[in-house]
């Protein structure tokens, strides 16, 4: 058990998110999934168990009992007992002990993993908050000060001395540059308008979606039928302002959705932060494919590292 | 077969255009295909996410072609009615009678008179794109999208009828109000309908 002393600027449980987008419910899940998967390996646990995640602002958390932890994702400042709690490698936590998580100089969110995986409600097969509708997690919202939250028990385990290598890691801003795919709706227009320049990360992101500052000439077609939407998709609305899908976009939309980010490039989505610099760059399904095997090759190695250790301990 | 048309989103999804749309996601759903993650349909779509590190687009196109040559048209053969008590008077509803060329009473009568159906789910939870509205009731969209649509909103938007289940943005003209709850995740069944359901609007006594 841990109780929330400072719950942070937005702070929820989240997994892998749910599959269910055919009941017009959306994905859910953790808006950086990489920094999940990670998390969870470092601690032993499987890939889609649930966790924190905090943004931009994190918590402050005292706990009731030993436990192992993991924070991975944007390099957020960290004190465990008021001493520098170490990143992207699994610690020990004593009873009695306060967890502070501060601000990240880059990026904008990190995933705090527990050994065994938070409790939390579970709805269409994830824990993951939806903050919208309001399930999911913790009653479907943000953390508050006073709230306790559990997680399963798992037999302890000797913390591996490994950490996750930088190559792994999602990168964090303030310059991103984000590999897309044009859709069947990009024009070559649309396509020279949105790939030929930086744009700029407004204020409005959150976990449905992060709004570009800089608008490109956008066709408007009032009688455009709503489509399903897809994670990453680039959607154009009629001021012509782009829209990156989060995981908690709703599941379709009536705007033209040119481009689609390549897979690969999804993590990254979690980690934009207003006023970072964003530029699209067209590549071919092939490069798209060939990036993702390559992480993912990497990804499963230390996943399988991980796994061996606990396995053996 | 004609008719069918298959194009890539991203690199871990396809759009299937087809009549056969919500059939094929019934086939899907009871044998599933490998590396498919989730089917989401539309009108005469479906979007079919899939793991690009376990399948690749030739293949699985391939692959739903096969399935939709074998498929027939089906029956609504589980489709239920559910008429939906509604209070009439929201602050498009003397603009859409007045488009409509009817009285605001008439233009009520019509819309109850007009059986709908279930077309596909999809927007936020609960939400059904209802389908059915003959021409002279079918509105255009706002211009500009109203930041707030309280829940339980009746509106009508293009080709569609629809219900807002909870507070969100919308563009579509706001014509009643119905206390029905369209989606709750503690129910057994959490959404009220399903797609090939008919609905009705009735006047809440």
């Amino acid at each position: 058990m841990m109780e929330v002393r400072r719950p942070g600027l937005q702070t929820t449980v989240q997994d892998t998110g749910r599959r269910v987008r055919a009941l017009g419910v959306p994905g859910g899940g953790a808006a950086d999934p990489l920094a999940l998967r990670l998390a969870n390996a470092l601690v032993g646990n499987p890939p889609g168990a649930a966790a924190l995640e905090v943004t931009l602002a994190g918590p402050a958390l005292r706990f009731g009992a030993d436990a192992l932890v993991a924070l991975c994702g944007a390099p957020f400042e960290a004190t465990l007992a008021g001493s520098p709690f170490p990143p992207w490698r699994a610690v020990p936590v004593r009873a009695g002990q306060t967890l502070d998580l501060g601000g990240a100089a880059r990026g904008a969110r990190a995933v705090l993993a527990v050994r065994g995986g938070l409790e939390g409600q579970e709805a269409f097969g994830s824990r993951s908050t939806d903050l919208r509708t309001g399930f999911g997690g913790l009653e479907g919202r943000a953390l508050r000060a006073g709230d306790r939250i559990g997680w399963f028990p798992l037999p302890p385990a000797k913390p591996p001395r490994a950490f996750v290598s930088p190559e792994l890691r999602t990168p964090t801003g303030p310059h991103h540059i984000l590999r897309v795919l044009p859709t069947a709706e990009a024009t070559p227009d649309l396509l020279a308008a949105l790939t030929g320049r930086p744009f700029t990360v407004s204020g409005q992101a959150d976990r449905m979606g992060a709004r570009l500052g800089e608008a490109v000439p956008a066709p408007h077609d009032p009688n455009r039928i709503s489509l399903p939407n897809v994670p990453g998709g680039v959607q154009l609305p009629p001021d012509g302002r782009p829209i990156l899908l989060l995981p908690d976009a709703g599941t379709h939309g009536g705007y033209p959705t040119p481009l689609a980010l390549a897979s690969v490039d999804l993590p990254r989505l979690g980690q934009l932060r207003p006023g970072d610099r964003v530029w699209l760059r067209v590549v071919s399904p092939e490069e798209a494919r060939a990036a993702l095997w390559h992480r993912e090759r990497a990804v499963r190695g230390a996943e399988l590292a991980l796994r061996w250790w606990y396995k053996e301990t | 077969m004609t008719g069918v048309t298959i194009e890539r989103l991203g690199d871990a999804a396809l759009v299937v255009r087809s009549p056969l749309a919500r059939e094929l996601l019934a086939d899907l759903t009871a044998r599933p295909l490998p590396g498919v993650r989730e089917a989401v349909p539309a009108l005469d779509v479906l979007t079919v996410l899939y793991d690009p590190l376990r399948v690749d687009a030739g293949g699985l196109s391939a692959a739903l072609r096969e399935r939709l040559a074998r498929l027939r048209p089906g029956g609504e053969a589980n489709a239920r009615t559910h008429v939906l008590p509604v209070t009439f008077g929201g602050p498009d509803l003397g603009w859409c009678a007045c488009q409509a060329g009817l009285s605001v009473s008439d233009f009520v009568r019509a819309l109850c008179g007009t059986p709908l159906t279930v077309a596909f789910l999809g927007f936020t939870p609960g939400f059904a794109f209802l389908a059915g509205l003959p021409g002279r009731l079918r509105m255009p969209r706002l211009s500009a999208p109203r930041e707030r649509v309280p829940a339980g909103s009746v509106a009508l938007g293009g080709p569609w009828a629809g219900v807002y289940p909870r507070e969100t943005p919308g563009g579509w003209r706001l014509v009643g109000h119905t206390d029905a709850v369209l989606f709750d995740p503690w129910r057994p069944e959490p959404v009220l309908w399903q797609a090939g359901d008919r609905v009705r609007f009735e006047v809440r006594a």
